[in-house]
């Protein structure tokens, strides 16, 4: 438009009539013209640079948002994706963007998390900048743990429009806590095992009471009888209290043998041969102590054995300490402790503990499984009885004889879990 | 009251009643206590006998009753009874003033030997007690210048030099001599000399 000194410059020329004075006001005009053009021209340059400046910046936050290593994502409040980079992407075992973006991230979460990152997501957005773990499974299915640090973002009016989250893989991390942990529970076990000896002590000297009580009850009564001048009936409260102190030894023992098997032992297919290793490497410090070898000979080919993992091991790290302790008693110069498994019948596994002690004595092998049975000063004689607890809580039974060539053998079974005979048969129908 | 009694001082009460059924058989007398704090409140120091402890039990054990009592000056005679594992304990209390201990399981024979060996030994030991009483009291019925004659006639010197010793004439001395025989109930010189070496030895 032009500006109103222009149009009275045009009316005076229309007015005069003048063709000059027409020229001259189309020149001045197109000067004004082209003036305005210009200064237009400069405007929008100055807008043009503003422009590229914001693109180059965000170019620049783009390159380093593509190639930062970790996953960095913006999430909406429903827990859309709204962007990723190339690491997420590789995170979530995404091919393209439009594999995730756009879609929920809960696709990704493992089912137990999904609740826990739903109210960490909606704290964000409340404003809260957090660090969160949860197990993710991937587009691939892959389980990973990971871990991300999320950020509210907010618009130019303060209102938060998205979550900005930077994830990284921490299963390797996770891994090592786990194997830390387990390490713990491990030792936890080994001080287990090592306080069944105390144990013993605290029953030995429970079981003390009511055995003296009843020695001291029939020993009254002996003497009197031998004195004379004593009637029977006077011996019934004396002889009741010793029925009494019985069964009250005999309840400290039904205690004990249900402290030691918790009630029924939680049978699981396993591994024997693994128990085993499992209690060489328990009992490795002492056997190095005592100077004792250790050989392996498994048969690989075991299948899985019903048992309580844990009820296992402490038999026989009972046994291997037994057979330790035996030969370092007895000065044996040879110190060997041999453990072999093997397939015993249809249906069991025998594992056998063959030492190169002194053996055991032919008319005490009936006894060695007795409740207080014991030829070491300082024992109690309640280690093999609880094993055989044990062992026959299982379905199993356990042997003892003295091998030929002087040392002890002891022998135990455990039935094979269930699921693995079934398993066998079914194969052993399809061969046939 | 002068009969030995068996005092039995056990927290298990069926081996506190099977004690006193085996220790009854021998005729001895038997109290049972079911802690050491109900033996401190109801045992009369004057009682002769024996205590038999178990060494091990709730609220005070075995041993800080042996120590409750020694520090009451009561020396009633101590068999401590033992389980598994505490004969390094029950030793300890011997070296600290205990009679003896038997270790749980026990011999019947051995216990009550034990027992009987104790209440005699706490019989001498009351017996000692009150002769030492009764020294102690006619000790204390001479007057100094008797006293004084009888330490050196118990030295060995004849009336004469007593008297030169004390600056008395042979005759007093031969008085107050004759009055300390008397109040010592002493039959002779040499019973005089037995008694000033108890006394000497006890004080």
């Amino acid at each position: 438009m032009l500006p109103a000194s222009d149009m009275l410059w045009l009316a005076l020329v229309v007015l005069g009539g003048s063709l000059a004075a027409v020229l001259i006001v189309l020149g001045v005009v197109l000067a004004r013209l082209r003036d305005t053009e210009r200064r237009l021209d400069e405007k929008e340059s100055r807008h043009e640079s503003v422009l590229d400046r914001l693109q180059e910046n965000e170019y620049r936050l783009r390159t380093i948002i593509e190639s930062e290593p970790e996953c960095v994502k913006l999430q909406a409040e429903d827990g859309t994706v709204l962007e990723i980079n190339p690491a997420g992407l590789r995170l979530v075992d995404a091919n393209q963007p439009a594999d995730i973006i756009g879609r929920k991230i809960f696709s990704v979460v493992a089912p137990e998390y999904i609740d826990i990152y739903r109210e960490n997501m909606r704290r964000v957005f409340a404003g809260e900048a957090m660090v969160y773990e949860f197990r993710a499974i991937t587009l691939k299915n892959r389980v990973a743990w990971m871990e991300t640090h999320a950020a509210p973002l907010r618009d130019a009016r303060g209102n938060i429009y998205a979550l900005l989250g930077i994830t990284r893989d921490i299963t390797e991390h996770k891994q090592a806590e786990e194997q830390a942990r387990r390490h713990q529970t491990e030792l936890a076990r080994v001080a287990r095992l090592s306080t069944m000896g105390e144990m013993a002590t605290g029953i030995a000297h429970e079981l003390n009471q009511p055995l003296s009580a009843i020695a001291n009850f029939s020993r009254g009564c002996i003497r009197r009888l031998r004195g004379g001048g004593m009637s029977p009936v006077e011996l019934i409260e004396p002889l009741e209290e010793v029925c009494e102190q019985a069964e009250r030894a005999g309840d400290i023992l039904r205690h004990v043998r249900d402290f030691v098997r918790k009630s029924e032992p939680r049978l699981k297919p396993m591994d024997v041969n693994q128990i085993v290793r499992a209690v060489v490497k328990f009992t490795e410090h002492e056997a190095r102590q005592q100077r004792t070898l250790v050989r392996l000979h498994l048969d690989p080919q075991l299948p899985k054995v019903a048992a309580d993992a844990i009820m296992i091991e402490q038999v026989m790290v009972n046994l291997v300490r037994n057979a330790i302790e035996a030969m370092s008693e007895a000065n044996s110069a040879r110190r060997e402790i041999a453990i072999h498994s093997r397939l015993f019948g249809a249906d069991s596994v025998e594992i056998e503990i063959v030492d190169s002690g002194p053996g055991i004595d032919g008319n005490l092998i009936d006894q060695v499984f007795d409740q207080f049975f014991t030829t070491k000063p300082e024992g109690v004689g309640m280690g093999l009885a609880i094993s055989r607890s044990i062992i026959e809580s299982h379905g199993g039974t356990v042997r003892a004889e003295s091998s030929r060539d002087g040392g002890a053998i002891l022998r135990f079974t455990l039935k094979i879990s269930p699921q693995q005979s079934n398993r066998r048969e079914r194969a052993d129908s399809i061969h046939s | 009251m002068n009969e030995p009694t068996v005092f039995i001082v056990d927290d298990d009460q069926a081996v506190a009643r099977s004690l006193r059924w085996l220790i009854e058989s021998v005729r001895l007398r038997v109290e049972t206590y079911a802690s050491a704090q109900a033996f401190i409140d109801g045992y009369d120091a004057a009682r002769p006998g024996c205590l038999v402890l178990d060494v091990r039990m709730p609220g005070m054990s075995g041993i800080e009753l042996q120590e409750r009592l020694a520090a009451q000056r009561i020396r009633i005679p101590i068999i401590f009874i033992t389980g598994h594992g505490d004969v390094q304990m029950a030793v300890r209390a011997v070296q600290a003033g205990a009679f003896d201990f038997v270790e749980k399981p026990f011999n019947d024979q051995d216990l009550l030997d034990r027992i009987q060996r104790a209440i005699a030994r706490d019989g001498e030991c009351r017996d000692r007690d009150l002769h030492q009483a009764r020294l102690r009291t006619l000790f204390a019925s001479l007057t100094p210048r008797e006293r004084e004659v009888l330490e050196l006639v118990v030295d060995g010197l004849s009336n004469k030099a007593v008297a030169n010793a004390l600056g008395l004439s042979a005759k007093t001395v031969e008085v107050h001599r004759a009055k300390v025989m008397e109040k010592m109930h002493a039959r002779s010189v040499s019973d005089l000399v037995k008694m000033a070496m108890q006394r000497q030895a006890w004080d």
